[in-house]
């Protein structure tokens, strides 16, 4: 499963890379991330309970960092096996200036396998994009809602919280 | 493949569940019709830790209508709705559709409320709750509060019905009586969750569409009202040109995912085909007499 | 959870269970009643091989708690066939019979879900047409047969059903086979899409 995708935030881009690398931010931001406990530099032990709604299983494993390239790139290996499944991902963080903030540009290329992908297969990819939305909405909170390049607003009490799901943004209601 | 362990309780009564579920909250389940949630117990894909099974709750399965509402129990179960002489003339599009639900034995136990509350984002009902504008009632330690169809659907499986609330009656405007309806969808087996439905509700007035409605399902995270396409109907004349310029605009109101079963654009083009299809069976309906005999049988496309 | 007692009617007898909240009706009744006619294929909803009746309804007893089946009128494989007062052999119900005779069984490992799926659909729709019976049978799944004889069975079944010699005679003609057992035999239906080979007549 390819995904890929773009975020705007609002701080330069030295600020964005540090808060990348930085385990507590990771702790705070990614669903269900219940330990997060380093075992050598830029590795990780996880272990992750996520799911939707009723669904939700527990998987433990390991992220790795690597390919640093500060402040611009990086890419992440995680693995993580579980009751319901096992998942592998490789995905790539890219920052660019733009105004006076960062774009990122990220790109994974995920596999999910076992009992929850041959159950949950059509929503895999929409559950998995979901997720991934939640991460970056909450990386977006740290520094401040984005806005169209240019227009940098300061943190706002509006913008949705991490932990709900991405609001419905299909048709038109 | 056996489901985990859980403390079981049996409720009679509304104020004894919804006490159940203030106290236990997230780790709570309401079992329903169990169609949906006990399969995914069976595969321990969910292992909620309290299953609060309202099958003998009293005072949920109720019929009716009033101020112009059809009003549906949260337990009424899928098959009573599909016969019933009351939803036939009153909301025929939710009649149509339920006979896609599933399996008959699925709809033998599976209930209207139940079928909401999962949000399953292939499912008919909540596709038509949303089409028809319909609204939901929970209830919580608090009292009962109105969730519209509109708020009601937030993502896969997942709804603003809080973990605390029991959902307990649906209503559905009742269609104008004169109104045409049809549910199309298309599905690899007979009983599979739709790669992507549609159901449509076309209101005339002369030779003019007064009203339209058109509801997707299959096509992302949750139901999709499709208010543009709507717009492009109203106070037409009906003919198949309009019907394509209404398709074209529901293509371009969804964005499907693609997966393992069908791909985003074979969806999109399903979804605006299955359009089509409706639109042209609602019309010819539209002003036709309802009742037990109306409804093609399904798995037949118009 | 603890194990609770449940009395379960079957058949129209009583029998008494300790069982956990979470054990299904379906392994209970396996299980605790020793009735193994009743199957399980799945146990996700989707095969049927588990139908039974429950206060007149098909319905899915791998979906269903044991603990929840109190108080219902339950109906299983074994209580299809009669038993005659006087201790002689078994009476197959029409249903039964109809398969037996329309080969509509191989292993027979789905056969208990559709014979209880068929003796609800029968009941509600008398007269089906091949259509219907497909619809009506679709949440009962079979890997031997490929469904054309359990059609027939259900068709013949309708027949043998229904009261009179007029409705019988037509619901043979919906499927318009022979009714000798012959595997395969009969007349298939000719349609535009399946106009079927000439068939030269007997010598």
């Amino acid at each position: 499963m390819k995904l890929d995708g773009t975020n705007t935030l609002a701080a330069p881009v030295d600020a964005v890379w540090k808060t990348l690398n930085d385990p507590e931010a990771l702790r705070r931001c990614t669903p269900g991330l219940k330990e997060l406990n380093p075992t050598g530099p830029d590795s990780y032990q996880a272990t992750l309970s996520i799911g939707i709604a009723a669904v939700k299983g527990t998987y433990a494993g390991t992220l790795r960092i690597t390919d640093k390239e500060p402040p611009k790139h990086y890419k992440i290996i995680l693995e993580g096996t579980g009751g319901a499944g096992f998942m592998k991902g490789e995905g790539t963080v890219d920052l660019e200036p733009q105004g006076g903030g960062t774009l990122l540009r990220w790109a994974g290329d995920i596999q999910v396998g076992g009992l929850i992908a041959g159950v949950g297969q059509r929503m895999l990819g929409g559950v998995g994009k979901m997720l991934i939305g939640q991460f970056f909405k909450c990386l977006e909170q740290q520094f401040g809602a984005t806005a169209s390049a240019g227009d940098v607003r300061p943190a706002p009490g509006d913008a949705p919280s991490s932990g709900q799901a991405s609001p419905r943004g299909q048709g038109d209601r | 493949m056996k489901p985990a362990a859980f403390e079981y309780h049996a409720p009679r009564t509304i104020e004894e569940a919804v006490g159940l579920l203030a106290e236990h909250g997230d780790d709570a389940k309401v079992l329903a019709g169990g169609q949906s949630l006990v399969p995914l117990m069976n595969m321990r894909l969910a292992r909620p830790r309290v299953i609060v099974d309202i099958n003998r709750t009293r005072g949920l399965a109720g019929l009716g209508e009033a101020r112009g509402m059809l009003r549906i129990g949260s337990m009424v179960r899928q098959r009573a709705a599909e016969r019933s002489v009351l939803v036939a003339s009153r909301c025929p599009l939710l009649r149509e559709a339920l006979g896609w639900v599933g399996h008959p034995q699925i709809r033998n136990r599976g209930t209207i409320g139940g079928s909401i509350a999962h949000a399953d984002p292939a499912a008919e009902i909540p596709a038509v709750l949303a089409a028809l504008g319909g609204e939901v009632t929970v209830r919580g330690r608090r009292g009962p509060r109105t969730i519209s169809a509109a708020e009601l659907f937030v993502t896969y499986l997942t709804t603003a019905i809080d973990a605390r609330e029991l959902l307990t009656e649906v209503r559905v405007p009742v269609m104008p009586r004169a109104a045409g309806w049809s549910w199309m969808e298309i599905a690899r087996r007979h009983g599979d969750f739709a790669l992507a439905g549609v159901g449509v509700m076309l209101a005339m007035r002369g030779k003019v569409i007064a009203d339209a409605r058109i509801g997707l399902t299959g096509v992302g995270p949750i139901p999709v009202r499709a208010a543009a396409a709507e717009r492009v109907l109203v106070k037409q004349h009906p003919s198949d040109a309009l019907w394509q310029r209404a398709a074209e605009a529901v293509r371009a109101a969804i964005e499907p995912e693609g997966d393992l079963h069908a791909s985003a654009d074979y969806r999109r083009h399903v979804a605006g085909v299955l359009t089509v299809r409706a639109l042209r069976e609602a019309h010819a309906r539209a002003g036709a007499p309802r009742g037990r005999a109306g409804g093609r049988p399904r798995g037949e496309a118009a | 959870m603890e194990p609770r007692d449940v009395t379960l009617t079957i058949n129209g007898r009583a029998y008494r269970a300790r069982v956990e909240p979470r054990k299904t009706l379906a392994d209970t009744i396996r299980e605790d009643c020793g009735l193994t006619g009743t199957h399980l294929g799945c146990e996700h909803g989707v095969c049927g091989a588990c139908t039974i009746l429950m206060d007149g309804e098909a319905v899915r007893s791998c979906l269903l708690f044991a603990v929840q089946a109190e108080g219902a009128d339950l109906r299983t494989v074994e209580g299809l066939a009669e038993s005659p007062a006087d201790g002689g052999e078994p009476r197959l119900h029409p249903i039964q019979q109809a398969f037996w005779e329309h080969h509509g069984l191989q292993c027979g490992f789905c056969t208990p879900g559709f014979l209880m799926t068929t003796v609800a659909f029968l009941r509600d729709n008398p007269h089906p047409t091949e259509r219907e019976i497909r619809e009506g049978l679709a949440g009962n799944l079979c890997r031997c047969t490929g469904y054309q004889n359990i059609v027939k069975a259900v068709a013949a079944a309708s027949g043998m059903l229904t009261s009179t010699p007029r409705r019988a005679a037509r619901a043979r003609r919906t499927y318009g086979g022979a009714t000798n057992g012959k595997q395969g035999g009969g007349v298939r239906r000719r349609t535009p899409e399946h106009p079927g080979r000439q068939r030269k007549p007997p010598a």
